[in-house]
């Protein structure tokens, strides 16, 4: 066994000698702990770690296989995520122990704090002494045993698992009933409690999920929906929309839920146009060449940066909301394009990782599908906070697309109405946030960009917070975005628009000086190379496409993402329907997309009288409605409304 | 979005200034922004100490002098007074009342704080840099508290550091780390009935709060209880009197706090990291106090 004294070394350093130890199979002694965080983040080796002392926040967290023993107590988030292995803790626990653990099993003697077992997929949690409240909370699966008493509202809002609990229950969360105990489980919890040497005479109590709230009452039918581009048109009243949503509401007996954006007439960047006459744009035959686009994303504080081939990005989708065959053709496309792709909520597939170049993961508050070793083959790592589309929503996935492959993959019963959590188990601030990106750095050796995914709502606080907790970049999404299934009122008037979106955060970040500190991809209904200029000459560092990404392979804009039996065979996970999709034809469809997206930011980039995208300025801009005047301070320039048509009709 | 620390000495008067900026070193992480004591010390009968923030220059001039005026209207006389970096630091004698003498003194100038033991020191930057500028190591009392903040709502300014004087109330101070959500509307009930605000922050009002509570003749204790009813949000926040030190705590326990006691001190912080550092190596007993709990403790118990 080596001895560390973290007295002599920093964390970091101390994490990093304990992998190495780890790959030779070498126990080791932490002392002088002191309640320092993140001691043995992202270790994926089947070593004893004993840790002299008390440890801090995220203590074994992000770790597969090892074993830890703590003889005193351990801070918030014991043990997040832990797959297999086990830890021991000698005193107590802060809150959320065991949070999101899919397999480990974790023993504390004293106390634990609340919110025991958030999200947790599988494995076990056991607290010899009493829990506080909300244990449980919206668990997945696993197991948790309570010795003492339960705490307040256990099982509050569980969706899977079991909860047994020896002292007395004093309160059943929302949707949680008490059942009997079977002579198995029993048995199963004494051979545990045997093995961790944990002395126990009595009987338990079982608590588990009483089912009332895992599906609508009534589900979504398909039907044949107007499309989308008359959908959102300028029409009357009782305009053809509101009929239809109506009609929707009268089948449920509740708010529409439905998949792309919000329909209503909102300034945008087609409300903006070029100051100069760029008529003449689309005549130069080869722009691309005279053009430096390429760009480096995250790299601003030494992670190594996305290194992509012109300023865009895929923007995040999920495997769930869309169908594997889909993921890969986007993968496909991104790597022949040369940009990154984004994993979205719901985990990375071995298909996905060879075919995309580039792969931001992105992790949720349900922690779906979330791991350290897929965090360790990503390129990038994304803290989902909201999306343009719902800001302040988790996501919807409907029972129809929670197949039993996709349940498996995200940890979660199958077959239910998934709503994803809003919030994450340990983000409920930005002094929390700091020391979440810190255990993300940590388990992957400071190697990765850390950035956040930022639905736009409050903008200017929430990009403060994002460049004062070190963020590498924001991913900032207008209400344009659209999503696989959200309810329509919220994709209707809940966000803000783009245009608003990246105003506020550059304003936001002149107010303190910290521009340059982090850098932007902007999102939220961006349909063409245009629209990315436009983007980048309001400040981003770069554009996300996402809809006009699924449109390019093949999507038809029906708005029937949610139900899962999408014609197209993206949006499903039904097998004799993503049987229609071809994944290698539209990732050929999707990349020559993205291509004319080269093109046309060259074309344009070039006819300003630049030669590199970075050169883009607000200066290049004017705007043609006094809406879109008013929310970007531009020039207002009505004259230009005729050259914008022209460019849009002679770019292509 | 911030740390916070507290500490009391059972038995007569330790090393409050180093103990706390050992403890908020210990979780700046939290917040970067800026950093703040309050810090209690020795009493003398109608002696009060008043610290303000002051511009440079001609500006910094006329409120010393605006101030100065002020207290000399209100029959306060000065017995010393300095300037230390961006402070106008005064030691008066005063037997008037002083809620009418703060808030005219508010109205000429950004006061910190104004009490007979009481003295808050608060500037942006961190813990040590604080304590180069104003010297705060030095400092022995019975007890204290102190806050690291990340400013999001509002601006990083040193006003707006924690801790917040109870306007009017000597040595009432509060540090807070959550967000209350129903701010306006409980500034605006507390500005109908002339309470002021200096800054557009939060944990300000939960110092206002408290303050009108003990105008009403309301013990800190019962005040701290009404508070978790009447504050929306996320809270974790400690208040200190002249000889009290209590804390309260939201109903979902979203901020965390954390407690350490024995014979000598009790001491009280959003992380253990930050009570460890009062003892080096050794592994503390500690608990965290109950979510919707409140709870004070004299100096003298």
């Amino acid at each position: 066994m080596v001895t560390i004294d973290l007295a002599e070394i920093p964390v970091r350093e101390a994490n990093i000698h304990i992998r190495a130890h780890g790959e030779e199979s070498e126990d080791v002694e932490l002392i002088n702990p002191d309640a320092r965080h993140h001691l043995g983040v992202g270790l994926t080796d089947n070593i004893t770690v004993k840790i002299r002392g008390s440890a801090g926040y995220f203590c074994a967290g992000l770790s597969d296989q090892a074993h830890f023993e703590v003889d005193h107590n351990v801070g918030w988030g014991l043990a997040d995520n832990m797959y297999s292995g086990s830890v021991v803790v000698g005193g107590n626990a802060g809150a959320i122990p065991g949070v999101a653990i899919r397999g480990a099993e974790v023993v504390v003697r004293g106390n634990m704090g609340s919110r025991a077992g958030q999200v947790m997929k599988a494995g076990t949690l056991c607290c010899a002494s009493n829990a506080n409240f909300m244990a449980g909370y919206m668990m997945y699966g696993g197991r948790i045993i309570i010795l003492g008493d339960s705490g307040e509202s256990v099982g509050e809002d569980m969706t899977g698992g079991t909860i047994f609990v020896a002292g007395t229950i004093q309160s059943l969360g929302s949707d949680a009933e008490i059942v009997d105990v079977e002579e198995e489980e029993h048995e199963s919890i004494l051979t545990f409690l045997d093995r961790y040497k944990i002395s126990f005479k009595g009987r338990f109590k079982k608590v588990v999920n009483a089912g009332k709230k895992l599906r609508y009452s009534t589900q979504e039918r398909p039907i044949r929906s107007i499309p989308f581009f008359t959908f959102s048109g300028k029409s009357d009243y009782w305009n053809p929309k509101v009929q239809e949503d109506i009609y929707v509401k009268s089948q449920t007996g509740r708010y529409r839920v439905r998949g792309y954006g919000g329909a209503r007439e909102l300034p945008h960047l087609a409300d903006l146009a070029f100051k100069v006459d760029l008529s003449t744009a689309g005549d130069e035959k080869d722009p691309v060449s005279k053009i430096n686009m390429r760009t480096e994303i995250g790299g601003l504080h030494g992670a190594n940066p996305l290194k992509i081939s012109m300023p865009v990005l895929i923007a995040p989708m999920s495997y769930g909301a869309l169908s594997r065959s889909t993921k890969l053709a986007i993968g496909i496309a991104s790597g022949l394009s040369d940009i990154a792709e984004n994993t979205g909520e719901g985990g990375m597939s071995d298909a996905q990782r060879g075919a995309a170049k580039q792969l931001i993961f992105q992790m949720l508050g349900g922690r779906l599908g979330w791991n350290i070793h897929d965090m360790k083959r990503a390129d990038g790592l994304e803290i989902y906070i909201s999306q343009g589309a719902k800001p302040g929503f988790g996501g919807q996935l409907m029972a129809r697309k929670v197949t039993e492959e996709l349940a498996a993959i995200r940890g979660i019963p199958p077959h239910i109405d998934l709503r994803s959590p809003s919030r994450h188990p340990d983000i409920l601030g930005a002094d929390d946030l700091v020391i979440k990106i810190e255990e993300l750095r940590e388990a992957t050796g400071y190697r990765l960009p850390v950035s956040v995914k930022l639905g736009a709502g409050r903008v200017s606080d929430d990009i403060k917070i994002a460049v004062k907790d070190g963020l590498d970049f924001v991913e900032l999404d207008g209400m344009q975005g659209s999503t696989g299934a959200g309810s329509a009122e919220v994709m209707e008037y809940v966000g803000i628009p783009t245009l608003a979106a990246i105003m506020e955060a550059e304003d936001a970040l002149a107010e303190i000086g910290r521009r340059k500190d982090i850098e932007i991809v902007l999102m939220g209904g961006l349909r063409d190379g245009i629209d990315a200029v436009k983007a980048l000459c309001l400040g981003a560092d770069a554009a996300a496409f996402g809809t006009s990404v699924i449109i390019a392979g093949g999507c038809i804009a029906c708005m029937q993402c949610h139900v899962g039996q999408c014609v197209t065979g993206i949006a499903t996970q039904d097998p004799a329907h993503e049987a229609r999709y071809q994944p290698e034809v539209e990732a050929q469809n999707i990349h020559r997309f993205l291509e004319s997206v080269r093109w046309q930011i060259a074309a344009i980039t070039l006819a300003l009288g630049h030669q590199d995208t970075r050169e883009l300025s607000r200066d290049d801009l004017v705007a043609i409605t006094p809406e879109a005047a008013a929310i970007t301070r531009l020039p207002y320039a009505p004259e230009q409304r005729q050259s914008e048509q022209h460019l849009q009709l002679n770019i292509i | 979005m911030c740390g916070i620390a507290g500490i009391v000495y059972k038995s007569g008067p330790g090393a409050t200034g180093e103990a706390l900026i050992s403890m908020l070193d210990g979780c700046q992480h939290r917040g970067p922004d800026s950093t703040g004591f309050a810090l209690y010390g020795e009493t003398h009968p109608d002696q009060y100490c008043l610290r303000f923030f002051v511009d440079e220059g001609a500006e910094g001039e006329q409120a010393i002098a605006r101030i100065r005026e002020i207290l000399s209207q209100h029959g306060a006389e000065i017995i010393e007074d300095e300037t230390i970096a961006n402070n106008y630091r005064l030691t008066v004698t005063f037997h008037g009342e002083l809620q009418s003498l703060a808030y005219a003194l508010e109205h000429a100038a950004k006061v910190i704080s104004i009490g007979t033991t009481l003295e808050i020191i608060k500037d942006v930057g961190s813990a040590h840099e604080v304590d180069q500028r104003f010297g705060v190591a030095k400092h022995r009392g019975t007890h204290g508290i102190g806050h690291v903040r990340l400013a999001t709502e509002s601006e990083v300014k040193p006003e707006a550091a924690h801790p917040f004087w109870a306007t009017g109330f000597a040595d009432v101070a509060i540090v807070h780390n959550g967000q209350i959500t129903n701010y306006w509307k409980m500034r605006r009930r507390l500005e109908q009935r002339d309470f002021e605000f200096r800054a557009n922050n939060d944990s300000e009002l939960i110092a206002v709060y408290l303050a009108d509570k003990l105008a009403q003749g309301v013990s800190l204790r019962e005040a701290l209880r009404t508070s978790i009813d009447d504050l929306d949000g996320t809270f974790s926040f400690l208040v200190t009197t002249h000889d009290e030190i209590g804390y309260a705590k939201d109903r979902l326990a979203v901020k965390p706090m954390i407690m350490y006691e024995d014979d000598e001190l009790i001491a009280i912080a959003s992380e253990e990291v930050s009570l460890n550092r009062l003892y080096p190596g050794v592994a503390l007993n500690t608990r965290e106090p109950a979510p919707g709990t409140y709870n004070t403790w004299s100096r003298l118990t």
